[in-house]
């Protein structure tokens, strides 16, 4: 039981310092320091819990951890990290501790009718909502920048569309809001019958921690029964030369990453990108509330996807697109973006 | 301590924040903790000269610490102190293919390393269980063994040559780049093994080797870790000597197989992972001699052969994650590192087993069984004082057990604090009173990692 104290006991005590983590995490690869490891925070973290530090001394280390779980895969001893930030940023991002512009992101997504206003602009018709296979989830920013990802999901699954839906929480989960993040889950989960279809990895993620795997599926999982059936993108008569760039949840939350591969190798000439596990940097509101080390972390990738020579690097969540379409611009690197429900439309109808 | 001249001298790569000093408050050793006055992140040898004879002047501890992946102690500031990181010392800066070595800084991994000797067709052989993160010189001031111990041998015997900030101050270079070279003691054997505790490594000369072409594993299950360690007996009594012949009882089966999943037989008693590499045919035959023998040692349930190199893979990366793995079993695991004469292995796992139940406590052993050098792990919950009492008092007697069966009471992971206590015991009066001599010697102040081996 956790009582007052900022961590599930239970959690912290897993941890044995073995340090197998540490070539995993994209911040101890930028400044090799122990104090932005896994092994290193959680340190902090049991000192938290302890007394010995304050919380607010383990602010900047709790914000400088992208949350992308990368450790998570490597961890023989089966540490939570996810769930152990997600405690202590709720713990300790709270009041002063928390910017405006996060005040603005997470208010904007809190209630349904907000997020439908972040849809409004665009006027796509989704199809009803009759009773199909799956319930599409709409998402909350991806709705406003991303619209074409929804709409191209609803034309090539069999789903359902609730217009009425609200954010799933993941948002407030990864950012001091747990509870909350929770309660937008269950809500979520309530409004759309059924299996839900999701086109974001880290929504994936949240939702299967609250609703449970089996309530989830994800777009390239929903395609695997059909697989064969999906033609070629062509581009002047060839194959189209594609990249994956991995959900950091869907991959180490969910164990997700050879689906999407699948369906790429299917429709393209695919291309393993060398880092194509590592965080791009977008990591939710990582990339708007610390852009430096965003950039930073990005580094690399820009390299890697250039080598490459690709015509799309795909994505599989709406920050990643969102990452790698401002980084790119920035870099003048001719690779486009694209959301895998959007490559998968630029194949024959099914 | 007067940090600010510390600062004045070293700039910002000296750090006293409450929350860098808490990171480095521990390694990998469970039970252990202690807060440093200081952290250094070195970022060249002349840095390491600064800050030892800031050391010698104001008489405060160094502890010199690579990733932190040890599991004595020995990295802890238990009187204090500055700990000297060495991470940002982590570049490869030559590999020669001719004189089949490689000039690393400490900081370097055993993957980095091999990984580059790889790209000339040669090796690293020491392979410790934690390559992904231990470092070079954090391999070498422990002789760090690993897997591939009992054919290619440990660290020790791939250091040609160290450049070493001792603790006067004075910058050594031992060895050099040849084979040969007896021109004076053999300070660099001497330094393999030192815990930090006689100078700071800026620099190795290592040898590499050939780059084997094949290699072929297979893995047999046993009724109990006593019954593979006859197997490992008539294995290398039968004139092998294989690259790999490692062990793992049912404890640790059940907790690797819940993090690899690659279906492990969970049900029986011991695994033994056995495997040959080289270039020629005898891999092959090596291979299916061991099968056979393991197929004709009482106690075998099943032996099968690694059908590719994933399959292999998948075996030898699950071996590697059973230190870790067995955390998933209790709130404190505690990893020992004794070593037995291989004809004596059945008697000792026998009474290790007798321990555990003596004890009333859970023991996961593993090792590398073609080494005699044992693992048990000990478990115990961390909130039930009686239990993790009853946990040291086994650990006591794994020692005891050892030192009577001719054994050590470290084979690769050193002594530092927690074993400290039982060197004498291993060692004599005598060698201890030689070991403190030899420190005063590179240490005179007393200032390298004290309250470890030596001091």
């Amino acid at each position: 039981m956790k009582q007052d104290l900022p961590f599930t006991p239970k959690l912290l005590d897993r941890c044995i310092s073995c340090g197998y983590c540490l070539p995993a995490c994209p911040t101890y690869a930028l400044t090799q320091e122990e104090e932005s490891s896994p092994r290193g925070r959680i340190n902090l973290m049991r000192a938290v819990q302890i007394g010995e530090l304050s919380l607010d001394q383990t602010l900047e280390q709790s914000s400088f951890c992208l949350g992308c779980r990368a450790c998570e895969s490597v961890c023989p001893a089966g540490v939570e990290y996810g769930t152990l930030l997600e405690e202590w940023r709720s713990a300790a991002w709270q009041g002063k501790n928390r910017s405006l512009i996060l005040h603005l992101l997470l208010f904007a997504v809190n209630k349904a009718w907000r997020v439908r206003f972040l849809g409004l602009f665009n006027l796509r018709n989704y199809k009803k909502s009759e009773p199909a296979q799956y319930s599409l989830m709409l998402g909350c920013f991806e709705r406003g920048l991303f619209p074409g990802v929804s709409a191209a999901a609803a034309t090539n699954a069999d789903v359902s569309v609730c217009s009425s839906q609200g954010c799933c929480g993941a948002l407030h989960a990864h950012n001091g809001e747990l509870d909350r993040g929770k309660e937008m889950a269950a809500e979520l989960g309530e409004k759309l019958p059924g299996k839900i279809l999701t086109t974001s990895g880290g929504c994936a993620a949240h939702l299967a921690s609250v609703l449970g795997k089996d309530r989830v599926i994800e777009y390239s999982q929903s395609l695997a029964a059909r697989i064969e059936q999906l033609q070629p993108v062509l581009i002047n008569g060839k194959r189209a030369r594609v990249a994956l760039q991995d959900s950091c949840h869907l991959r180490h939350g969910l164990q997700i990453f050879n689906e999407p591969r699948a369906v790429l190798a299917q429709l393209a000439d695919y291309v393993e990108l060398p880092g194509a596990s590592d965080c791009c940097g977008a990591a939710g509101t990582y990339a708007i509330l610390r852009s430096k080390d965003s950039n930073q972390v990005f580094d690399k990738k820009a390299k890697e996807i250039a080598k490459l020579d690709l015509d799309y690097i795909v994505s599989v969540n709406p920050g990643c697109t969102r990452q790698l379409k401002t980084q790119l611009r920035k870099r003048r690197i001719k690779t486009k973006v694209i959301h895998i429900a959007e490559f998968v439309a630029l194949s024959n109808k099914l | 301590m007067n940090l600010e001249a510390l600062v004045e001298l070293l700039g910002d790569k000296v750090k006293t924040d409450a929350v860098t000093l808490t990171a480095y408050s521990t390694d990998a050793t469970p039970e252990y903790k202690a807060m440093p006055d200081a952290v250094v992140m070195a970022e060249s040898t002349a840095d390491v000269v600064k800050l030892i004879n800031f050391a010698n002047e104001h008489k405060v501890p160094v502890i010199t610490r690579g990733a932190g992946s040890n599991l004595a102690a020995a990295t802890i500031a238990i009187s204090g102190g500055i700990i000297l990181v060495m991470t940002k010392l982590d570049k490869i800066l030559e590999v020669s293919k001719s004189e089949m070595l490689a000039v690393v800084e400490p900081a370097v991994t055993n993957v980095n390393l091999d990984d580059e000797a790889a790209k000339y067709g040669l090796m690293y052989p020491p392979d410790p269980g934690s390559k992904t993160v231990s470092t070079i010189g954090g391999n070498i001031a422990t002789c760090a063994g690993g897997l591939r111990g009992l054919k290619y041998g440990v660290t020790r015997n791939y250091v040609l040559g160290l450049e070493v900030v001792l603790g006067t101050g004075e910058v050594i270079n031992t060895g050099s780049r040849m084979v040969k070279d007896v021109a004076g003691y053999d300070i660099t054997r001497l330094m393999v093994g030192s815990e930090g505790t006689l100078g700071v490594i800026t620099k190795a000369i290592v040898a590499l080797r050939p780059r084997p072409t094949i290699s072929k594993y297979g893995v047999a299950y046993f009724n109990t870790l006593a019954d593979a360690s006859v197997a490992v007996d008539n294995i290398v009594g039968a004139g092998i000597l294989p690259a790999t012949l490692e062990f793992l009882d049912q404890v640790c089966i059940i907790a690797v197989e819940k993090f690899a999943k690659i279906g492990l037989d969970t049900s029986a008693g011991a695994l033994l992972l056995f495997g040959e590499d080289g270039d020629s045919d005898d891999v092959e035959v090596k291979t299916q001699q061991m099968a056979d023998i393991c197929a004709a040692t009482s106690g075998v349930i099943s032996v099968t052969r690694a059908k590719n190199v994933v399959e292999a893979d998948q075996l030898l990366f699950a071996r590697r994650c059973a230190l870790p793995a067995l955390a998933r079993e209790a709130s404190l695991a505690v990893s020992e590192d004794v070593c037995v004469p291989r004809p004596r292995l059945a008697e000792t796992v026998a009474k290790i087993s007798e321990i555990s139940k003596n004890r009333d406590v859970k023991i996961g052993v593993f090792g590398h069984a073609g080494d005699g050098n044992l693992h048990p792990k000990v478990l115990a919950d961390i909130n039930d004082p009686a239990e993790v009492a009853r946990l040291h008092a086994a650990l006591d007697d794994i020692f005891t057990l050892a030192l009577d069966m001719g054994g050590t009471i470290t084979g690769e992971h050193g002594v530092g604090i927690a074993k400290l206590p039982y060197l004498e015991r291993k060692v004599g009066k005598a060698q201890m009173e030689l070991f403190r001599r030899i420190k005063t010697a590179f240490d005179p102040n007393g200032i390298l990692n004290p309250g470890k081996t030596g001091s």
